[in-house]
């Protein structure tokens, strides 16, 4: 922001809040006013989402505004604590809070008598106000016209600007309004809740000693019984809790119902004003979106359908995404080689390749199948589609202690876990969100799939059963059905022990469908995946940086120079040995005829082409079939080749080994070493222990670290052929079982069952104590998942050793 | 007189009260389920539960057991 606007925001910055019920279109209309100008908050100390944006109006007396999303609510009695914490900020009542300086109401037309009674109750807050009537065009098609003019004298003379949200029909109208707002001065318009009521609100207001309220507030702390808003009201005014109670009592007496009184008055004051305004200009008939329904919301088809929709949502976010990755995967591979070549090898160079330019890659990588995944639900969404889904499936997941509400977190699970619980936000029932939240780590996320990948190609025996159950298969979806039914029994312990909680609730409206604009579903993907790189982004790098220092230092300087030396002594020998058959090649060559000396030279080219001894073997024998007069020449010319070969290949393998003796000498090996003891029952030597350490901040990184350690270079993948064989061959280097091999398939599906359970990523802890606010969730699901998957891998291994034996 | 939970799809009724006076009810009240209007009930989600019901022109899903706290006499 530069000097000029920000001395301009002191002047005339003002907050404008935008609520209505859910569904109204009130985040598209959010979206076309402010654009990409949007940012993402919490309100202070919970996990509600504040998102607001910035707006302008006007070109010569320009004026900017703060616009506040509040989360679609049914009304301003709070169902939920989230809900609640949305509204109190709306109405003012949270300490350091005041009401908005304007709020813009947003009205949905194809719902419109239930609209209204929403934007009476706003109307008491007493706040000047706007009113946006979204959807007119649908509601003109279904036979029902408005008559705005009325509408705004029906409601005290406030605006009305009617809207088509979608096709940005109406926006600059409404900022333009806005603007008028510090203009205009809301008049009551008279809603009756009864003389018991009015009395009420009076004598509050005149024993109430802290604070200026408005009716609004009241009006919460008076029909909402047992709420956060009762208690917000009683800890300010802890004397006028008689007062209240004998109030309440009174109402109840005369109106039969505290609850329904407030309901009841503003559906009847609503039904007023609609019969006023709305001409129904011919009766509803069987709308599209019921016909729709017959199909997808089918008892048989809808699930089937259902079944469909998520194959291909997951299919196609494999294959897309998977150019992408490779794309990604050899750019940062291409960066880091370029830094190589540039910069002095040392902790620096390291620092930036290994531990940077490898820790952002390690991120980025997710992001196509993440993007994806996220452009796929926002789609679902906004089309009204993800509703149906919950419907479908809520019976089930009512089974395992979840609800219909789970299911889209934990389908996102399935890609990566951090986006699964920024999803848990739509569930309202927060006992339910933190079990969801807590389970979702169990799903089984992209990054586990190169460790499964690996482990099952070295050790799982390529069988087939029946002609079509492949092992290796078998084994891979067990692993995924492991996780799903650990979740499973997890979410029912933790509702039964933990969240003992009433029956939760599954009461909603199913919005009708809608095509979704590219400009929405646009702006939710990419606030999605800025968040997503954000909240991962940052822990990831971090931690990358941590593990990357710990497998560097103490970099003992007498191990380089060690290997230096070595290093040295080879490219000598090579001199040696090339010049001795050079100086005899060089006098045969002087002295011989020129056809002679091209025949020798196109041998020189031939052996020149050969990359490996075999091969170079294999032209030798061919060259002396063809030139048998020239054996002594081929023979010099052979040997300087074979010699170059196999120097180059001792470097490398000279570059490894020093890299995996820096290692096996660093403070995570030592780590590693010292704590070899606990994870020796589950069949695992220190190398393997120290990879599952180094998998922490992201669980992908563990083949790179077994790789390095058995000297094989970073540049392994899950179909490196020589780590697989490496792995194959590795043998106890000391203790009881000495000699014996490391890796069986007992050790790599212990290993596995330890992936699939353990929630090895840090970036999923932050963003649990995020979302719960509180670190005991983030640290029990650390907890509970990590003794789980020791155990489970202990037994598995234990039993398979058993087995064997 | 009936509950909403013991209709099948297809029947239609008005609402005639609620058996609470809970939060819950409030929300259903608020969803537009209110004494004296015209509730249809639509369908049920497999294994017979949530349902879907429309009053006016909305559509609500919800299960039975908070169906169960709305009373309705069945048009005959």
């Amino acid at each position: 922001m530069t000097n000029q606007s920000t001395a301009d925001s002191v002047k005339s910055v003002s907050t404008i809040a935008i609520c209505g019920n859910p569904n109204c279109g009130k985040t598209t209309i959010f979206n076309g006013i402010t654009g990409l100008n949007q940012r993402v908050a919490n309100y202070p100390g919970v996990t509600v989402e504040k998102v607001y944006g910035r707006f302008s109006v006007g070109s010569t007396n320009k004026r900017t505004f703060n616009l506040v999303d509040i989360p679609g609510t049914y009304s301003l009695s709070a169902f939920s604590p989230d809900e609640d914490i949305a509204v109190a900020a709306l109405i003012g009542s949270l300490k350091d809070n005041n009401v908005p300086d304007g709020i813009v109401c947003v009205l949905d037309a194809t719902n419109f008598e239930r609209s209204l009674a929403f934007l009476l109750q706003v109307l008491e807050i007493g706040c000047p106000t706007v009113v946006a009537v979204n959807m007119v065009d649908i509601a003109e098609k279904r036979g029902m016209k408005i008559n705005f003019k009325k509408m705004s004298q029906a409601l005290g003379g406030i605006r009305v600007v009617p809207v088509i949200g979608n096709h940005r029909v109406g926006i600059k109208e409404l900022k333009e309004a806005v603007a008028d707002l510090s203009n205009s001065h809301p008049k009551s318009v008279g809603i009756n809740y009864g003389s018991e009521t009015e009395h009420l609100i009076e004598k509050l207001s005149d024993k109430s000693n802290s604070r200026h309220r408005n009716r609004a507030e009241y009006l919460r702390v008076i029909f909402d019984a047992d709420s956060p808003a009762e208690k917000r009201f009683l800890k300010e005014e802890p004397a006028i809790v008689d007062v209240l109670q004998k109030g309440r009592h009174r109402i109840r007496e005369v109106h039969g119902s505290l609850s329904l009184t407030e309901t009841g008055a503003l559906s009847v004051k609503a039904s007023k004003i609609f019969n006023q305004v709305v001409d129904i200009v011919s009766p509803a008939k069987t709308s599209k979106s019921e016909r729709i329904d017959r199909v997808l919301l089918n008892p048989i088809l809808g699930p089937i359908i259902l079944l469909l929709t998520m194959v291909i949502v997951f299919q196609s976010i494999f294959s897309w995404a998977e150019p992408l990755m490779n794309l990604i995967d050899s750019s940062f591979g291409w960066l880091a080689s370029q830094v190589q070549a540039v910069m002095p090898p040392g902790p620096l160079q390291s620092l930036l390749t290994d531990g940077i330019i490898g820790g952002v890659g390690s991120v980025l990588i997710f992001l196509p199948q993440i993007g994806i995944l996220f452009l796929f639900i926002a789609i679902l969404e906004d089309s009204g589609y993800m509703t149906r889904a919950a419907f479908l499936v809520d019976r089930l997941f009512r089974w395992c202690g979840l609800s219909g509400k789970s299911f889209i977190p934990l389908l996102s699970s399935f890609a990566c876990s951090i986006p699964g619980i920024l999803a848990t936000r739509t569930i309202e029932d927060r006992k339910l969100r933190y079990i969801t939240i807590m389970i979702a780590p169990l799903m089984t996320c992209s990054a586990r799939l190169p460790i499964y990948a690996i482990m099952i190609a070295a050790f799982i025996p390529h069988i087939t059963y029946l002609g079509i159950f492949n092992l290796q298969g078998i084994v891979l979806s067990s692993l995924y059905l492991l996780g799903i039914v650990v979740a499973i029994i997890v979410s029912f312990i933790l509702k039964m022990v933990i969240f003992r909680t009433e029956r939760g609730s599954f009461l909603m409206e199913l919005p009708s469908y809608k095509v979704p604009t590219v400009h929405s579903v646009s702006i939710r993907v990419l606030n999605r995946a800025k968040s997503f790189l954000w909240r991962a982004g940052t822990v990831i790098l971090a931690i990358t940086i941590i593990v990357w220092a710990l497998s560097y230092f103490p970099h003992d300087g007498d191990i380089t120079k060690k290997f230096a030396s070595q290093t040295e002594d080879v490219n000598l020998e090579l001199k040696e040995t090339t010049s001795i058959y050079s100086s005899s090649l060089e006098k045969f060559y002087n002295s011989a005829q020129l056809d002679v000396q091209n025949t020798v030279d196109n041998i020189r080219e031939s052996f020149l082409v050969s990359k490996s001894i075999e091969e170079l073997a294999l032209i030798r024998s061919q060259m002396n079939q063809q030139y048998p007069e020239l054996y002594n020449q081929i023979e010099a010319l052979y040997e300087i080749r074979r010699h170059k070969l196999a120097t180059e290949a001792t470097l490398t393998e000279l570059k490894n080994s020093e890299a995996g003796t820096h290692l096996r000498n660093s403070l995570l090996a030592r780590i590693g070493k010292t704590i070899e003891p606990v994870f020796k029952p589950l069949g695992w030597d220190w190398k393997i222990t120290m990879a599952i350490l180094a998998a922490f901040p992201a669980r992908e990184v563990a083949i790179a670290t077994i790789g390095t350690v058995y000297n094989l270079g970073t540049e392994t993948d899950e179909e490196s052929l020589s780590l697989i064989n490496k792995m194959r061959q590795a043998r106890w280097e000391d203790g009881p079982r000495q000699g014996e091999l490391v890796f069986t398939p007992a050790v790599a599906l212990s290993i596995m069952v330890f992936f699939a359970l353990c929630l090895q990523c840090g970036a999923t802890v932050v963003t649990i104590r995020k979302e719960t606010s509180s670190w005991w969730y983030a640290w029990g699901t650390f907890t509970y998942m990590t003794v789980l998957a020791y155990v489970l891998a202990l037994g598995v291994y234990q039993f398979l050793e058993g087995f064997v034996n | 007189m009936t509950y909403l939970n013991m209709m099948t799809p297809g029947q239609s009724g008005r609402v005639v009260g609620f058996l609470d006076d809970t939060k819950m009810v409030r929300r259903l009240f608020e969803l537009g389920i209110q004494p004296g209007r015209l509730i249809v009930y639509i369908r049920n989600a497999p294994f017979q539960d949530p349902l879907e019901i429309r009053i006016g022109s909305n559509s609500i899903i919800l299960r039975k057991s908070e169906a169960s706290l709305v009373a309705v006499e069945l048009d005959k």
